[in-house]
C-alpha cells in the first residue's frame, strides 16, 4: 500500500490524510459486517451529527495547534457560553439574544487567551491551563449547582432539526470544513498561520505578522467553541455547570489523531474531520456490538493508536 | 468613667465573639460545585444548622471530585478544628486516611451519601443505592405489565453508586422474568453521552418499552434522544433532581427513585449537632427507598428556599422502619 501510495506522488500530507481515510473506511466496513445496524442511514446521520459536535470544538483549535499553539480552555469556553446564553435566553425568551451572547462569550474567552499569550507572553499550555480554570470557577458559580433547561423549538432547531433529511449540525460541519479550508489553503492569512507554527521566526523575519496571527487563531478556537455551546445546547436542551468536560480532550484527540502536529505547521481540517469520525464510530461500534462497559476503555485506546499507526509507519519507513 | 467606658467597648467587642461560640460550627465537606444533588444537600445543611442556632461552612473541591484537594481541604480544616465534620468522601477507599487524620484529631465525624470504607464515624446517613435501583427498577417493570425489553444505562464505571444502582436494575430484572434486557451500555452519568448511545441503541433495537437509568441527568438526555428520533419508551432516573420533577409533571419521564439530597444534608448535620450535644444519635440512618412518579411528586415540587428540615424523631422512625 505505501509503494502505491508514493508511486502515485502524493504531497506528505495528503499522503497521512489518504492512509487515516483507508483506516477509518476499514474501522467501517469491519462494523458493517459484524453489525446489520451499522450502515442503515439513520445511523450514518447519528454518526454524522455527533461527529459534527467535536468537529466544530476542534476545527479552531485546529488553527490554533497549526500556529504552534494549544488551547486547553475550549471545554470550559463551551461551558461558560453555554450557561450565559441560556441564562439570557430564559430571560429574554429570544433565541437570537442567546446565539449571540454566546458567540459573543466564546470570542471573548479566546480574544483573552490570545492576548495572555501574544502580549503578556504567557506559553500556550500554562494561558489557556489558567483560563480553563477561571471559566470553571465563573461557571460553577454562576450556575450554583442549578440546571436551565428548556429552550424555544426555533433555537432547538440548531441541535436537533432536520434539513432536508440531513441533522443541521451536519451542514454547519461542512460549511466550517469547507470555509476553513479555503481560508487556510486559499488566502495569504491561512498561508501565514501554517509559517508561524512551522518556523516562527523564519516567518516574522519574511514579514508576517506573527503576534497577529496567533491572536486571531486564538479568537476563531473561542468563537468556535462558542458555535459549538450554541449547538450543545440546542442538542441537550440544558445547562449545567458541568458540561463540555469530557469534549477537550475528545477534540485534542481529533486534531491530533487527523494528523496535525502539535508542534505546528502541518494539518488540515480534514484531517480533523477523520479524527472526529474516528471517535464518534468507536463509541457507536461498541455500542452497536453491545460491547460490555469493561472493555470499552481499552477498545478506544487501540483504535485511536491504530488509526494513527499506518502513518506513523509509513513515515519511518520513507525515513520522514 | 473610663473604666466603664472601656468595659462597654471590651464587652460590644467579646460579644459577637460569645455569641458565636455558643453556635457550633460545622464543616460540610461535598464532593464538587457542579452535581445539583450536592447544592440541595448543602441547602438541606444550612436548613439544619439555622434551625438549631449552629452555623455551616462549606468545603468543596474546585477540580470536581478531586481526590487531593479534598485531602487538602481536611489539613486546613484539623488547623481550623471545626465543632463537628460532615463528610461525603470523592472515593470511598482514597479518602480513608483523610478520615483518620480527622479521627486523630479528636473531631466527630458524620459519614453522609457515600459509605467510606474505613475510619470511624459518629454516624452513616444515606440512602441505598441498591434499593433505589430495585425500587424504581420495579416500577418501571410493573409499568411495563412485566413484558417487553429494556435497556439499561450505567454509570460510571468504578462508582459505587453506579455499580449499586446498575445491580439494583438487576435485582428487579430477575423478578419480572419475562422482560427482556437488550443492552447495559454506560452513559458516564453524563447527559450528552446518555444521548448519543441511546441514539446508536436505537439503531439496532427496533423496539425499547423501557430504559433504566442510573441518574436523572442520563435520563435527560436519554429522553432528548427518544424525542428527536420520534420514539417512546418509558424512562426511569434516580436522584430526585428539580428538573426530574418536571419532566414527570410533564409527562416524559416516568419516575425517578428520590435519593433525598436535602433530607440526607438535614440529618447528617442534625446528627454532628446532637452528638456535641450529648442527645442520642443511631449509628445508621438510612432513608427508605421512594419512587416519585406522577401520583405523588407534589411535595417534592416546592422551591428548595421554602422546604425545611423535619423532625428529628419523625426521620429516624421513618428509616428505623426500612
Amino acid at each position: 500500500m505505501n509503494t502505491l501510495v508514493q508511486k502515485i506522488h502524493l504531497a506528505p500530507e495528503q499522503r497521512s490524510l489518504l492512509l487515516r481515510v483507508i483506516v477509518l473506511l476499514l474501522i467501517g466496513a469491519g462494523l458493517a459486517l459484524v453489525s446489520s445496524a451499522f450502515l442503515g442511514a439513520n445511523n450514518l446521520l447519528n454518526l454524522l451529527r455527533q461527529a459534527s459536535l467535536v468537529f466544530l470544538l476542534a476545527s479552531g483549535l485546529t488553527l490554533v495547534i497549526l500556529c504552534g499553539g494549544l488551547d486547553l480552555s475550549i471545554g470550559a469556553n463551551v461551558a461558560l457560553s453555554a450557561c450565559l446564553a441560556a441564562t439570557v435566553m430564559k430571560a429574554t425568551g429570544s433565541p437570537l439574544a442567546g446565539c449571540a451572547v454566546g458567540l459573543a462569550s466564546g470570542l471573548l474567552v479566546g480574544a483573552v487567551n490570545g492576548l495572555l499569550v501574544t502580549r503578556v507572553r504567557v506559553p500556550p499550555f500554562i494561558a489557556t491551563y489558567g483560563t480553563l480554570w477561571i471559566l470553571h470557577g465563573l461557571t460553577y458559580w454562576f450556575m450554583a449547582g442549578d440546571t436551565i433547561h428548556g429552550f424555544p423549538p426555533a433555537f432547538r432547531f440548531l441541535g436537533s432539526g432536520y434539513w432536508l433529511g440531513v441533522p443541521v449540525p451536519v451542514f454547519l460541519m461542512f460549511g466550517v470544513l469547507a470555509l476553513g479550508t479555503l481560508f487556510l489553503q486559499y488566502t495569504t492569512m491561512g498561508q501565514e498561520i501554517y509559517a508561524t507554527g512551522s518556523n516562527t521566526e523564519a516567518a516574522a523575519l519574511s514579514g508576517v505578522p506573527v503576534l497577529n496571527r496567533r491572536l486571531l487563531v486564538y479568537m476563531l478556537s473561542g468563537g468556535m467553541a462558542g458555535l459549538a455551546s450554541l449547538v450543545f445546547l440546542a442538542r441537550l436542551n440544558s445547562a449545567e455547570g458541568d458540561m463540555g468536560e469530557a469534549l477537550t480532550l475528545q477534540a485534542v484527540g481529533a486534531v491530533l489523531i487527523g494528523g496535525t502536529s502539535l508542534f505546528g505547521g502541518t494539518g488540515t481540517l480534514a484531517g480533523t474531520l477523520v479524527g472526529a469520525l474516528v471517535l464518534t464510530v468507536v463509541l457507536n461500534g461498541m455500542n452497536l456490538l453491545a460491547i460490555s462497559a469493561n472493555w470499552q476503555p481499552l477498545i478506544t485506546g487501540v483504535i485511536v493508536i491504530v488509526s494513527v499507526a499506518a502513518d506513523a509507519l509509513s513515515r519511518r519507513r520513507s525515513g520522514d | 468613667m473610663k473604666l466603664k467606658i472601656l468595659a462597654g467597648i471590651a464587652a460590644l467587642i467579646l460579644a459577637p465573639a460569645a455569641i458565636a461560640q455558643s453556635g457550633e460550627r460545622i464543616a460540610v465537606f461535598t464532593k464538587n460545585q457542579t452535581n445539583p444533588f450536592f447544592q440541595v444537600l448543602r441547602m438541606g445543611a444550612d436548613s439544619a444548622a439555622k434551625q438549631m442556632g449552629a452555623t455551616t461552612t462549606h468545603l468543596i473541591p474546585t477540580k470536581p471530585d478531586s481526590i487531593p484537594e479534598q485531602m487538602s481541604l481536611i489539613d486546613d480544616v484539623v488547623i481550623k478544628k471545626p465543632s463537628a465534620i460532615v463528610f461525603t468522601p470523592v472515593d470511598v477507599k482514597a479518602m480513608v486516611p483523610g478520615i483518620q487524620k480527622l479521627n486523630a484529631a479528636g473531631i466527630p465525624v458524620v459519614n453522609v451519601n457515600d459509605r467510606a470504607e474505613g475510619g470511624k464515624f459518629v454516624a452513616f446517613v444515606g440512602s441505598s443505592d441498591h434499593a433505589l435501583g430495585v425500587a424504581t427498577g420495579r416500577y418501571l417493570l410493573q409499568a411495563l405489565g412485566g413484558k417487553g425489553s429494556v435497556i439499561i444505562i450505567e454509570g460510571v464505571k468504578g462508582s459505587g453508586a453506579s455499580a449499586e444502582r446498575v445491580r439494583g436494575f438487576q435485582d428487579a430484572l430477575k423478578e419480572f422474568p419475562q422482560v427482556k434486557l437488550l443492552a447495559s451500555q454506560p452513559g458516564n452519568f453524563q447527559r450528552l453521552q446518555a444521548l448519543q448511545v441511546m441514539e446508536n441503541l436505537m439503531q439496532t433495537h427496533a423496539q425499547i418499552d423501557g430504559v433504566l437509568a442510573a441518574n436523572d441527568s442520563m435520563a435527560s438526555g436519554v429522553i432528548e434522544a427518544l424525542e428527536g428520533a420520534n420514539r417512546k419508551s418509558q424512562v426511569i432516573g434516580i436522584n430526585g433532581t428539580k428538573e426530574a420533577i418536571d419532566a414527570i409533571k410533564a409527562g416524559k419521564l416516568l419516575a425517578t427513585g428520590d435519593y433525598n439530597g436535602y433530607l440526607q444534608g438535614c440529618v447528617s448535620t442534625m446528627a454532628a449537632i446532637r452528638e456535641l450535644r450529648k442527645l442520642p444519635v443511631p449509628k445508621e440512618v438510612i432513608f427508605p427507598p421512594t419512587v416519585v412518579h406522577k401520583g405523588n411528586y407534589q411535595p417534592l415540587d416546592v422551591p428548595l428556599e421554602s422546604r425545611s428540615c423535619p423532625k428529628w424523631e419523625d426521620v429516624v422512625k421513618e428509616a428505623a422502619k426500612s
